[in-house]
């Protein structure tokens, strides 16, 4: 057995911690998130707050553990949504053939021309911002990536033995796609699934932080920072907290994904 | 001129090079034979100083008395391109895509030699009519892609006449390419040789270019110089075990022998394949594969006998 | 002859990716006219808010040609936007062409200045760790770029501003002085731009050094090193140029990273650039405004997805050959 690469180990330990917070949060915190106390605001790291209080007097560690599970609700939606309809696409693509392939493929590298942002500041603009909003946008972008990914890895796949004699047998290829083709481009999808994790955390730091994603009182790192950044000459310590927290997480998901994609595709001639 | 004394070239899981002796003289024209990993292209790589950096060299290599075995790559830049060059197997990735080839060309003269850039084109121009090239003004514009894999060849020649080098390293430059053309290249190594003066160690597993090209031959096996001497006498009589095993596998197409009952003769080969590296015996290195092997072949390394300076125990007893 | 063949495949290549770039321009419009119009919504209510009465919500719909079958409100924005009339800003009353070309310079001086900070950048590093295949030095920047993806550029740029300008105070935490004092307008503009270039060139730096090393990997390298050219010369002359060929396409794709990180940082360090501009119309409700900012966003990137590739072409001959 080949030892498993660093970047898995590293990803995966960090991947554990904050989906182990964001899971805690739901059941525990030290204190409620919400919980105001304006006399006690700006507190000294402490026994009780461990990491001191903000502007209002909120815990800042459970103002963290909070915004751990927005984060991961955020990445997981629209991972989940834009990988769906992205592999759809792909599959699709790659069935099919011929021009259909080529027009879906050119409406995907339509989404590589919209940033997410801009995507998210027309849904702002139109219905209000909100969680949800930042959600559909960071969806979208997704849908492009994972079409390419599907597409690319069932087009191996169509030329296997296997599947020709399949298709000799009269097979239709709505079966042949979900027996065969999509047992075997899992592994690619998921490997870009965690990469896009790590996109979509990132994603809906910068939506919340710009206002567009989570409002109150819903708990963001993104949001921490911003209201943070107003804060800097009175209490520089809470611009630091929740942009560590993440890059932890994006750095996590992203090593996963590297190290997923360096187990399942050694072959790839990559220049480590 | 360039002496290597007992070069062995070590990495971590074996030797590439085993006590290489070689001496070139200008003029020289010597071959080097072997199939793949016996270590010719190490022996080329020592000549030039091209050896990869895991590897720790012992042995000497002397250019014209000055010792090199030690030198650092500043000091080996000095001698490449000026004092020897090299041709590579692969002419068609041996050019860089961007850029033209007469520009390529020019490069060492304007960085070696100092020459402008109008005095360096004209020059490209001789050296490209000197090694063949048809209609040099056009040809030197031109980018890589646009030539065929022979005249790609011709062009690194070129380059690697450049600067007037006292010795040509030639590491399977025909095996690319055509017969009829790797024959051309041939014969063009072997006029550059004479009109220059110029000391030529023509690499290769094709017999037939060796023996065109070459006046000297060395047989090398699994890192071993197994048997040297002159290529006619080395070609036609060979007394190791190992040249005799590759000359006699050598397909003759002006007659087609039968045996005494009339039906074809197999074309013989050698037993068995090449060992990896970290596999190699530590005494002769053909062991497992030769004839004429004893016990004591596989431990004993064989210090070289005779006029041929051939590495064999049999022959030192006075068998085979 | 070969050179007659390759131009007029030339002309066919550049006018098929013309027409694929201009195809491309009018979907996007569509998306973007789709979403800002089409969509469930009144923008009337939008924007006189829930205690508009309903005569005033009527006329503005008409004022709005809300009124107006799709396909004409649809054409008359595309036309209009083609002679440079994009509408009027409803909270600041003045036409929106006249905003957008007020903030222009100050946007397209820090994508700019962001751009060519990050090459440089990225180049160096990408070709140093390179150089320096499996030495320490290859390891470090590969880390540190590793993190550079992770870490968000607008936590960067607190971070900057914190040490740079509240720690330190030699630099400005944010704003814009007018470029009528060009010294104060160069030091608000630095951590801007340093920002935008540091989160960037992580990625840039990682694909340099993997097509670097691939070049390196490559015969031609082994024909220099052979003509006695310095390891210098080689990395510089012989293999960035190659190794450029693949990271070209990949600066194009990062034109829409170049732009979110451009709005992201505008707004960090309240710089006033389009960025702003957009989100201060995203939060006046003004509607018009939003929707030009975004398709003049998306025209930039597609616009320099279409010349990237062209570039390409131009860059490597094979290619010219081959089209």
């Amino acid at each position: 057995m080949r030892p498993l690469p660093a970047n898995f180990i590293i990803g995966a330990a960090l991947v554990a911690v904050v989906i182990g917070v964001a899971a805690v949060s739901l059941i525990w915190t030290p204190h409620d998130p919400a919980d105001l106390d304006i006399r006690g605001k700006f507190g000294d790291p402490s026994a009780i707050n461990w990491l001191g209080t903000d502007q209002l007097g909120r815990d800042v560690v459970s103002q963290l553990m909070a915004a751990a599970r927005t984060s991961m609700a955020v990445a997981l939606g629209a991972v989940m949504l834009g990988g769906s309809v992205g592999v759809g696409l792909g599959l699709l693509a790659s069935a099919i053939g011929g021009w259909v392939e080529d027009s879906v493929m050119r409406l995907a590298d339509l989404g590589f021309a919209f940033p997410a942002l801009l995507f998210a500041i027309m849904l702002a603009a139109v219905f209000g911002p909100s969680l949800t909003n930042a959600v559909l946008a960071i969806a979208f972008i997704n849908i492009p990536v994972f079409a390419r990914v599907a597409r690319a890895a069932a087009n191996q796949i169509w030329t296997r033995e296997y599947v020709l004699a399949a298709r000799a047998a009269g097979m239709s290829k709505l079966a042949i796609t979900r027996d065969h083709i999509l047992p075997n481009i899992a592994a690619a999808v998921i490997v870009q699934a965690t990469i896009e994790f790590a996109v979509a955390i990132l994603a809906e730091a910068a939506l919340s932080y710009l206002g567009l994603g989570a409002q109150p009182p819903a708990s963001s790192w993104g949001r921490m920072l911003s209201e943070a950044q107003t804060l800097m000459y009175l209490a520089p310590e809470l611009a630091v907290y929740p942009g560590l927290c993440i890059v932890i997480a994006v750095l996590g998901f992203g090593l996963l994904g590297d190290g997923l994609r360096d187990i399942t595709d050694p072959r790839l001639a990559r220049a480590r | 001129m360039f002496e290597m004394n007992d070069m062995t070239v070590r990495f971590a899981i074996g030797e590439a090079l085993r006590g290489a002796s070689l001496r070139v003289a200008p003029g020289d024209r010597i071959g080097i034979v072997g199939e793949s990993g016996s270590g010719k292209s190490m022996l080329a790589a020592c000549l030039m100083g091209m050896v990869p950096d895991a590897a720790t060299l012992s042995g000497t290599l002397t250019i014209d008395g000055t010792d090199m075995t030690q030198a650092s790559e500043a000091a080996w830049q000095a001698i490449r391109a000026r004092r020897a060059a090299m041709i590579f197997q692969e002419p068609m990735t041996a050019l860089n895509p961007l850029r033209r080839v007469g520009d390529t060309v020019a490069e060492p003269m304007r960085v070696h030699l100092g020459m402008r850039k109008a005095q360096a084109r004209d020059r490209v121009a001789t050296l490209f009519d000197e090694v063949g090239i048809p209609d040099p003004a056009a040809r030197l514009r031109m980018f890589p892609h646009e030539l065929s894999g022979g005249q790609r060849q011709r062009v690194l020649i070129a380059l690697a006449l450049a600067c007037d080098p006292e010795l040509l390293i030639a590491d399977e430059p025909t095996t690319a390419l055509d017969a009829n053309v790797a024959l051309k290249i041939t014969d063009l190594l072997v006029h550059l040789s004479r009109s220059r003066n110029m000391a030529l160690v023509f690499i290769s597993h094709d017999l037939a270019a060796v023996a065109r090209a070459t006046t000297e031959i060395a047989v090398m096996y699994g890192g071993d110089i197994v048997e040297r001497g002159p290529t006619a006498d080395v070609l036609a009589d060979p007394v190791h075990p190992y040249s005799q095993g590759l000359l006699a596998a050598r397909p003759d197409l002006r007659a087609f022998p039968r045996d005494a009952d009339g039906s074809r003769r197999r074309l013989p080969t050698i037993p068995g394949t090449v060992p990896p590296l970290h596999a190699m015996a530590r005494g002769c290195r053909f062991s497992g594969r030769c004839p004429v092997e004893r016990n004591a072949c596989a431990s004993v390394k064989p210090a070289p006998v005779g006029p041929r300076q051939a590495t064999c125990h049999a022959l030192s007893r006075g068998v085979a | 002859m070969a050179t007659c063949q390759a131009g007029s495949h030339m002309t066919y290549f550049l006018f098929r990716r013309t027409v694929g770039f201009i195809a491309t321009l009018i979907a996007v419009s569509i998306v973007v006219f789709s979403v800002m119009n089409i969509l469930p919504g009144d923008p009337a209510l939008t924007i006189l808010g829930m205690d508009a009465t309903d005569d005033a919500l009527a006329a503005l719909r008409e004022d709005l040609g809300l009124n107006d079958p799709v396909m004409a409100r649809y054409f008359g924005w595309v036309g209009g936007a083609l002679v440079g009339d994009l509408g009027v800003s409803h909270s600041f009353r003045v036409p929106v062409a006249e905003l957008i070309s007020e903030r222009l310079p100050m946007t397209v001086s820090l994508a700019v200045a962001g751009m060519i900070v990050t090459l440089m950048i990225a180049l160096s590093v990408g070709i140093f760790a390179a150089a320096n295949h499996g030495k320490p030095g290859d390891w470090l920047t590969m880390f540190l770029s590793q993190l550079g993806i992770a870490v968000p550029a607008f936590w960067l740029s607190i971070l900057l501003v914190l040490l740079f300008a509240v720690n330190l105070r030699w630099l400005p935490p944010g704003g814009f002085p007018g470029w009528s004092d060009p010294v104060a307008a160069m030091r608000s503009l630095i951590l801007p731009t340093v920002a935008l270039a540091l989160v960037q060139s992580a990625v840039l730096a990682r694909v340099t050094r993997s097509s670097a090393l691939e070049v390196m990997r490559q015969d031609f390298t082994r024909t220099a090193r052979a003509s006695g050219l310095s390891q210098r010369r080689i990395l510089w002359r012989h293999v960035l140029p190659n190794a450029l060929v693949p990271i070209v396409t990949i600066v194009g794709m990062q034109f829409a990273a170049l732009v979110t990180g451009t709005i992201v940082i505008e707004n960090v360090f309240y710089l006033p650039g389009l960025g702003r501009l957009i989100f201060q119309s995203i939060a006046n409700r003004d509607l018009p405004t939003v929707q030009a900012l975004v398709m003049l966003f998306a025209v930039i990137v597609v616009t320099a997805n279409f010349v990237v590739d062209l570039l390409y072409v131009l860059i490597d001959p094979r290619l010219k050959a081959r089209t």
